[in-house]
């Protein structure tokens, strides 16, 4: 990375959720920095409980900031909007459409006629390898197919940056790893930048420019850790001692509080 | 399975789908039939199937029964329309601001549970006699299904599926079309098609009382001009066109929501 421009500048941000009852209320994020740079693959990594979804929520403007304020290209974040698009664990496509409707949603938002946002949705669907699926329904595909056209659908409106929340949490581990080959060889194709939440440590270092470890209660920043591997990621790098080396320092590192998670039963990777 | 494959129970012929479906009823009608020919019953009070038939043709070509049952359609139609209305805006409008539906719910769950017939005295003395208080006694029936299931589908809407639309640069206009609508729609359809039924029993009920025509006061009168045979005729032919109306949003609702069948929502 030659140069380093600055695109989304997180500043001093805490996020309370107060509840409803008691006064105590829960505080989520506690003073957050964070600058994120155009092109990056920007992995937030923690236990549950850190914050980093409600971090990423933040970002892409579903939720507002108690303290602080987030930056996109310098101007204030005020709600969600098409140049950061979201990829959700649980899918989120919308079932009465069927893949391509889906991907074509965000087009259609922006007015594009139908021939034309019919050509760039199939096109984006052969990107994510669902060429012929496209007139299926979300119920009749696997979740991996799911999260594929749900991909498909977020690069759409041609974001500046994509957000993804656990994306890959809820496949099995084969797909898990298929997908995160796909997402490494999207992001080089494509350059875009990608917000990536995860808790697990090797699709971190697979996937990451750049790794934020977050700790919990309150949420907060606890080091960013550069991922000295070259890009676009490829499947043999998993046995590359340089990824080794840095799974097992952030295994390390973040070892106390997966204990404090897990009610202090040792555990190793 | 294959080693129990001699010890086999005692089955019935097997018989299609559609004829089994149709054994019993066949069945009842035969017994009817028989006992009335034994003269076990007495025609009068209960009018053997084979005059029930040829009643019911031959008001069929004079169009007696068309007429009446033209206008219990109408009724319901219109009485089934203002509440589908009414039922679908108002549980819009509560469901979406708790704070109208903290005020408005403890008055729409003490005016639920009054059988719309209660309503009947009143329908008359505020709209006379003719169509009106019918359409307002199928309007009481309907709307309050369409009114909990249309709040119960805004209730239920997905947030992420709400933010997913967002981030994408949905505007208020798309999210209510492509969004908001179609993921109510599962939830609202069988309260229509709920309130359908029940307007087609109001209608006939407030036909009883407070009509010059339809199917309830044809049996009405022909109670008063002790045609058994014409109120048996009446009673079926409600309970015949109560199914095929139940047997089109049926249908109805599977054409408008094909992606229904296996996307439970959670």
């Amino acid at each position: 990375m030659s140069e380093r421009s600055l695109q989304i500048a997180v500043r001093d941000v805490s996020k309370r959720f107060d509840s409803r009852g008691d006064d105590e209320g829960v505080t989520a994020l506690s003073a957050v920095d964070l600058e994120i740079f155009r092109g990056e693959f920007l992995v937030l990594l923690g236990p549950s409980g850190c914050g980093k979804s409600t971090l990423l929520n933040l970002i892409a403007g579903f939720l507002k900031p108690s303290a602080g304020a987030i930056l996109h290209d310098g101007m204030a974040v005020a709600g969600p909007d098409r140049r950061r698009t979201v990829v959700f664990q649980e899918y989120a496509l919308f079932p009465w459409m069927t893949v391509q409707q889906n991907v074509e949603f965000g087009l259609k938002a922006q007015g594009m006629p139908l021939r034309e946002r019919r050509g760039v949705a199939r096109n984006l669907l052969s990107i994510v390898r669902l060429a012929g699926f496209e007139d299926r329904y979300p119920h009749e595909i696997s979740g991996g197919m799911k999260q594929r056209a749900a991909i498909a659908r977020a690069i759409a409106p041609s974001p500046d940056i994509l957000l993804m929340d656990e994306p890959f949490g809820a496949l099995d581990a084969q797909t898990r790893v298929l997908l995160q080959e796909e997402i490494a060889r999207i992001s080089a194709e494509t350059g875009k930048t990608i917000v990536f939440v995860t808790h697990s440590i090797d699709e971190a270092v697979f996937l990451g420019d750049r790794i934020v470890v977050m700790s919990s209660r309150p949420g907060r920043v606890r080091d960013i850790y550069p991922v000295g591997l070259p890009r676009p990621r490829v499947p043999e790098m998993r046995t590359d001692a340089a990824f080794r080396d840095l799974v097992d320092k952030l295994w390390t590192s973040l070892r106390p509080d997966w204990r404090a998670e897990t009610g202090d039963v040792a555990q190793t990777a | 399975m294959d080693d129990r494959g001699d010890i086999k129970p005692i089955r019935l012929p097997r018989l299609g789908g559609s004829v089994r479906k149709f054994l019993g009823i066949g069945l009842l009608i035969i017994a009817w039939q028989a006992l009335a020919a034994a003269d076990v019953v007495n025609p009068f009070l209960l009018p053997p199937p084979s005059r029930l038939v040829s009643t019911f043709w031959d008001m069929l070509i004079d169009g007696s029964l068309l007429v009446h049952a033209a206008s219990s359609l109408e009724r319901v139609v219109v009485g089934f329309a203002i509440a589908a209305i009414v039922g679908m805006v108002l549980g819009v409008v509560l469901g979406w601001w708790p704070a109208i539906s903290e005020q408005l719910m403890p008055v729409v769950e003490a005016v639920r549970p009054i059988p719309p017939i209660a309503w009947t005295p009143l329908a008359i003395l505020w709209f006379g006699i003719g169509n009106a208080p019918s359409y307002f006694l199928v309007f009481i029936g309907a709307v309050f299904p369409v009114f909990v299931n249309t709040f119960a589908a805004v209730r239920g809407l997905d947030r992420t599926q709400i933010n997913a639309a967002l981030c994408l640069g949905a505007g208020p206009r798309l999210l209510i079309t492509d969004i908001v609508i179609p993921a109510s729609l599962p939830v609202i359809f069988p309260g229509l098609r709920i309130a359908l039924g029940v307007g087609w029993m109001c209608v006939v009920a407030a036909e009883l009382i407070a009509a010059q025509s339809g199917l309830g006061y044809l049996i009405q009168q022909s109670r008063m001009l002790l045609q058994t045979q014409v109120v048996l005729t009446g009673m079926i032919t409600i309970g015949m066109i109560g199914f095929a109306m139940n047997a089109g949003m049926t249908w109805l609702e599977h054409r408008l929501i094909p992606w229904k069948v296996s996307e439970p929502r959670p």
